[in-house]
C-alpha cells in the first residue's frame, strides 16, 4: 500500500494551490483556526522525524513530501487529517517501509552504561547525522519511541498515540535507549579524565 | 505520587537524565532542514478544524444511530399508548365484535321492547345477575335478543336494537385467575375489529358493550351526549 505512495514525486507549490482551489470556501474557513506559525513548525519537525527514522536526507525528503501529498489529497476530498499526529503516524509507516528495503541492522545485544554526568558534553560533540544513524539503527518500536521523544514536540499521551505503545513499554524503551546510547557515546567519544 | 515526583526531582540520577535528554533534544533541533523544504512548506495548515456538533451529527454513524433510536422510541411510544388503551376483557370484546359482524336477525329471538327492560328478563329466564343495559342505552327499542355460550363457555347476552342496527353484548368481566375477583376498569373503552367498533363498560363484574358497524366517531355521540 505504501510502496505506491513512496514513488510519488515531491509535492510542488503548484500542486498545493491546485488542490486548494478544488476545496473551495470551506478550506478558507479553517485556515484561520490554526496558527500558521505552529503549522510551519510542526511540518519542519516532521522532516526531522523522518530524518531520525531513516538517517538519509534524500529518503527523509521523499517521505516528507509523500506525507504532505497524501494530506493535500485528503484535504481536497474534504477528509483532511484530523490532527497533526496524523502526519507523524503516516510518515512513521512510510519510514518503516523505507527502512525495510535498505540495509538492515543486525540483531545483537547492545552494551549499556549508566548515564554519565558528562553525557551532555559528549553529545555536544556529535553531529546530528550521527544521532540519526544511531536512532535509525535501533529496532522497532524503540526507533520510533526515541525519534518521537527527542523531537521534544509531543506530550506523553501523544507519544503513546503515535507510537502505539503502552506507558510501561515506552518508558522501558526510552530507558534502555538512554543507557545504550551512553555506551555508544563512551565508545566513540570517550570521557577524558582530567 | 506527588511526593515521589518531588523526591525524584531532587535526585542526581533524574537531573543527569534530564540533562542527557535536553542535550539529545538540542542535537535533534540542530538537524538542518533542506532549503527546498523551508521554502516549500505551505503557509497554511492542512489539518482539519475541530469538528462542530453540526458536522458530527451528519456523520453516517450518528445518523444511523439517531434513526435507530427514533424508530425504537416510536415503537415504544406506540406500544405504550396501545397498552394504555387495553382493558380487562378486551379479547372477549374483540371476539364478540366478530360475532356481531356475522350475526343475522333470524338468529335472535324477536323481542320488541326497551333495551333497559331486558335486564330483568335475563335474570328471570337465564339467572344472569347484573346483566343490565346502562341507562344511556336503556331507551333503545330492541329487535331481538339471545343468550349463548361463547368459546370460553361464558354466558353472553346479545341484544339487537333498531337504532343504527346496533348490537349490545353483556358478558362476564375478566377475572383474576388467583383471586377470582373481577378486574375492574372505569369509564368507556373503545375496541375495533373488522370494521366494527365497540364501546365497553364494566359494572358489578359484568361488561356491557355497544357495537355498531363503523368507527369510534359513530359511537362517540351515544357515549358522550346521553345522560347516565
Amino acid at each position: 500500500m505504501v510502496s505506491g505512495r513512496r514513488s510519488a514525486p515531491p509535492l510542488t507549490k503548484t500542486d498545493i494551490f491546485s488542490l486548494r482551489s478544488r476545496r473551495g470556501a470551506s478550506h478558507c474557513r479553517f485556515q484561520k483556526e490554526v496558527s500558521v506559525a505552529e503549522s510551519r513548525q510542526n511540518l519542519l519537525q516532521l522532516y526531522r522525524f523522518c530524518f531520525l527514522m531513516v538517517a538519509d536526507a534524500r529518503k527523509a525528503d521523499e517521505i516528507f513530501h509523500a506525507t504532505l501529498r497524501e494530506a493535500a489529497l485528503r484535504t481536497a476530498t474534504d477528509e483532511p487529517p484530523r490532527d497533526r499526529l496524523w502526519f507523524f503516524q503516516d510518515a512513521r509507516w512510510r519510514c518503516l517501509e523505507a527502512n525495510e528495503q535498505g540495509l538492515q541492522a543486525e540483531d545483537f545485544d547492545v552494551d549499556r552504561e549508566e548515564i554519565s554526568a558528562s553525557a551532555p558534553s559528549q553529545i555536544e560533540k556529535l553531529e546530528p547525522e550521527q544521532l540519526a544513524i544511531w536512532i535509525s539503527a535501533a529496532p522497532e518500536p524503540q526507533r520510533t519511541a526515541l525519534a518521537l521523544f527527542y523531537l521534544d514536540e509531543f506530550d506523553h499521551a501523544e507519544l503513546l498515540s503515535i507510537s502505539e505503545l503502552k506507558p510501561a513499554e515506552l518508558a522501558k524503551l526510552l530507558s534502555d535507549g538512554r543507557e545504550q546510547f551512553q555506551a555508544w557515546l563512551n565508545a566513540i567519544r570517550p570521557i577524558v579524565e582530567s | 505520587m506527588r511526593a515521589a515526583l518531588h523526591r525524584a526531582r531532587k535526585s542526581e540520577e533524574l537531573a543527569g537524565q534530564r540533562n542527557f535528554d535536553r542535550a539529545v533534544a538540542a542535537l535533534v533541533g540542530a538537524i538542518p532542514i533542506p532549503p527546498d523544504i523551508t521554502e516549500f512548506v505551505p503557509p497554511e495548515t492542512l489539518i482539519s478544524p475541530r469538528p462542530t456538533w453540526k458536522k458530527q451529527v451528519r456523520h453516517p454513524a450518528f445518523l444511523a444511530t439517531g434513526i435507530a433510536v427514533a424508530v425504537i422510541a416510536a415503537v415504544s411510544i406506540f406500544q405504550f399508548v396501545e397498552r394504555m388503551n387495553r382493558f380487562p376483557g378486551e379479547t372477549t370484546a374483540r371476539r364478540l365484535l366478530t360475532t356481531a359482524s356475522s350475526t343475522h336477525s333470524m338468529m335472535l329471538d324477536p323481542v320488541k321492547t326497551d333495551a333497559g327492560s331486558l335486564g330483568d328478563f335475563f335474570f328471570m329466564k337465564h339467572r344472569l345477575a347484573h346483566y343490565d343495559v346502562p341507562p344511556k342505552f336503556a331507551d333503545f327499542r330492541t329487535l331481538g335478543c339471545r343468550v349463548f355460550d361463547d368459546e370460553e363457555g361464558q354466558r353472553v347476552a346479545q341484544i339487537w336494537v333498531v337504532e343504527k342496527r346496533m348490537q349490545f353484548f353483556i358478558f362476564p368481566a375478566e377475572r383474576d385467575p388467583k383471586t377470582g375477583k373481577a378486574n375492574e376498569f372505569s369509564g368507556w373503552r373503545y375496541v375495533d375489529q373488522e370494521r366494527w367498533t365497540g364501546a365497553v363498560k364494566e359494572q358489578n363484574g359484568v361488561c356491557f358493550m355497544a357495537a355498531l358497524r363503523g368507527s369510534k366517531r359513530d359511537l362517540e355521540p351515544y357515549i358522550s351526549k346521553r345522560k347516565e
